[in-house]
């Protein structure tokens, strides 16, 4: 155990409160080398866990190791690790360029290795065009793009990403990603966050499901889904303006265990085992047949969690 | 895109698990101060560093003009019209401390983390391989460095506005044949002291406290009654060392306001160990901090 201690980060038993508010509870984890995918709708605790294992908070019970470490040990720590936090801020009044080089500066690189570091990661993004430019002026996208630079500039080997795919376009997405596993080929380890399943498990080597500051669910991405969607069949209720067209194409599928159409004819409910196969289904169905879509809710609410974080709540078109 | 991955470079050695290395830390520590003298002297944080230093320049002015009207030899009984000025000159420049100096020192060395926490930029600080002591040692110094420029210059300008109405004969009288540069470098280290003492107090308190007034008002007062505590509370406050530095003690100017004067040989070094103290209260303070920027 000793030997993989000094290659994963590892929670036992640890419990975070922000006074009375649950931030996560009695979670025991190990995160090993490779990409996890941190997965859980909002206020599930991803960002708590990870500004736990980066020492930016304190676990009120529990222990946290890192490569072997404790995390009160930033000196230690942060030569290995980065860290892209969700916070969306900067100092103020500087450009790309001046962000990374002085960070690196920080970290004690000189004048020349900070500056060859810099643009090496604000290539790495594709953001060399817009380096000294004032990131007060960045879009959205841009601003996370040179977090990222920031959080890798300095090599770490563990990467900590904390919804990195938030409010990227699917052009910057595509590239981010590709930069994601560059870094996992290379030999980096990472930790990424989403409300969104869908986004990650596709580059995730495993996945941790969250749900109300609890781990509910962990290990191989096909594992995890068929956990828990076995006990958990997601009941769709769809309004629209075909509601047997969409049912005969959707029941197609052997995931879709049943549809029922509304008795006024403006929708359909359906139950499936494979909400990211359904949801790409309807996105598929949608656009060839024409429908329009009033609504897509989930009808049970027991099972709202669940749907949210396996197809995100942000209402993306899947 | 490149899809190369970097190797960081050799001079960022991985920082040894027991000892310091010295070198890497000095390098971070000019990397923080790179970073914050930019914003103790050129940002608006700096604004109020120089107006407080410098605003009561023209009441000095004014005053001294009218003091060379008024004040006559005898009515003084000294030695030189110029040093008729340094009696006031002491008393004001108590005033001076009390208010501008100390009034800076609270926004420059409250802001270091309050605006940090407040702009949720200080997690990029925390997410350096840098010993939170080391960020705390770093962002002092370079407040330390831009107030002390600030505040030495200032009061220089002070003294002087004061002699000149006298003319340049009597100034140089004063300043080299008289106790003149003495004093003037007696009030240069008070300054600096001042900025050394209080700049340390306040950047505890920024690293407590949301609200700026209370903890202020309340330091506030505790430094004005200072004087009428036992002696062992006498020595928690700064006021109490910049006092027995002053080459004329205010009592016997206006106010009473010295008791018991010690000796610059004990103050001195006392107020740099007060100083230490605190400053290793913020490093502790500094090291079990947790950034949440309260709540999302
Ligand atoms: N600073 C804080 N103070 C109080 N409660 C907090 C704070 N940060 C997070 N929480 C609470 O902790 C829970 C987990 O939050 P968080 O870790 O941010 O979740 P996620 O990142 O998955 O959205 C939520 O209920 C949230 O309200
Ligand atoms: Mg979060």
């Amino acid at each position: 155990m000793a030997v993989e201690e000094k290659n994963a980060i590892v929670f036992d038993n640890v419990s975070k409160f922000y006074g009375e508010v649950l931030g996560i509870n009695r979670v025991t984890l190990t995160f090993e080398p490779g990409i996890t995918g941190l997965v859980g709708p909002n206020g599930s605790g991803k960002t708590t866990l990870m500004n736990l294992m980066t020492g930016l908070l304190h676990p009120t019970q529990g222990e946290i190791r890192v490569l072997g470490e404790s995390p009160d040990h930033p000196e230690r720590l942060f030569s290995r690790l980065g860290y892209c936090t969700q916070f969306d801020s900067f100092p103020a009044g500087m450009n790309g360029y001046q962000f990374i080089y002085s960070f690196l500066r920080v970290h004690g690189f000189t004048a020349s290795e900070a500056k060859k570091l810099s643009w090496q990661a604000l290539e790495r993004v594709g953001l060399e065009g817009a380096a000294k430019r004032r990131v007060a002026g960045y879009s959205k996208g841009m601003r996370q793009r040179v977090r990222l630079a920031q959080a890798i500039s300095h090599g770490p080997r563990v990467l900590v990403l904390d919804e990195p795919l938030n409010g990227l376009d699917p052009m910057a997405r595509a590239e981010v990603i590709e930069v994601f596993q560059a870094l996992a080929e290379a030999g980096c380890h990472l930790i990424i966050s989403s409300h969104i399943l869908h986004e990650v498990d596709m580059i995730s080597d495993r996945v941790v499901l969250l749900s109300s500051g609890y781990v509910v669910a962990e290990g191989e991405i096909g594992g995890v889904r068929s956990e828990t969607m076995e006990e958990h069949p997601i009941q769709v209720l769809i309004r629209c303006d075909k509601p047997s067209l969409v049912a005969s194409r959707l029941f197609e599928q052997d995931h879709v265990v049943e549809a029922t159409l509304h008795d006024d004819h403006g929708g359909l409910e359906v139950r499936t085992r494979d909400a990211d196969r359904f949801y790409t289904l309807l996105g598929e169905v949608v656009l060839a047949e024409e429908v329009k879509i009033e609504t897509v809710t989930v009808a049970d609410a027991d099972v709202r969690a669940v749907y949210e974080y396996l197809i995100g709540n942000e209402g993306e078109g899947r | 895109m490149s899809a190369a991955v970097t190797e960081p470079p050799a001079s960022l050695a991985e920082d040894s698990p027991r000892g310091i290395d010295w070198s890497l830390v000095l390098r971070q520590i000019t990397g923080i101060m790179r970073l914050e003298l930019r914003r103790n002297l050129f940002s608006r944080r700096a604004f109020a560093l120089y107006f407080l230093a410098f605003s009561p320049l023209p009441f000095f002015m004014l005053w001294a003009i009218m003091a060379r009207r008024e004040i006559t030899y005898h009515e003084f009984d000294i030695e030189g019209p110029a040093q008729a000025v340094a009696g006031p000159f002491t008393f004001t420049f108590v005033l001076y401390v009390g208010s501008m100096l100390f009034l800076s020192a609270l926004i420059t060395f409250m802001s270091l983390y309050r605006t940090e926490i407040l702009e949720r930029s200080l997690h990029y600080y925390y997410l350096t391989p840098v010993r939170r002591w080391v960020l705390v040692v770093g962002k002092y110094c370079s407040a330390l460095i831009a107030s002390c420029t600030v505040f030495a210059v200032a009061t220089a300008a002070l003294f002087f506005l004061t002699c000149i109405p006298w003319g340049f004969g009597e100034m140089n009288r004063y300043l080299f044949s008289g106790p003149g540069l003495g004093n003037l470098v007696a009030y240069l280290g008070i300054a600096v002291l001042g900025c050394v003492g209080y700049g340390a107090v306040f950047l505890l308190v920024g690293l407590f406290f949301r609200n700026a007034i209370a903890p202020a008002a309340l330091i506030w007062g505790w430094e004005a009654i200072n004087f009428l505590l036992p002696p062992l509370l006498q020595k928690i406050s700064v006021i109490h060392y910049l006092k027995a530095l002053f080459p004329i003690p205010p009592s016997e100017t206006f106010v009473a306001v010295i008791t018991n004067p010690t000796s610059p040989w004990i103050s001195v070094p006392g107020l740099l160990i007060f100083t230490a103290l605190v400053l290793a209260f913020a490093g502790w303070r500094a090291r079990h901090m947790e950034i949440s920027y309260g709540g999302e």
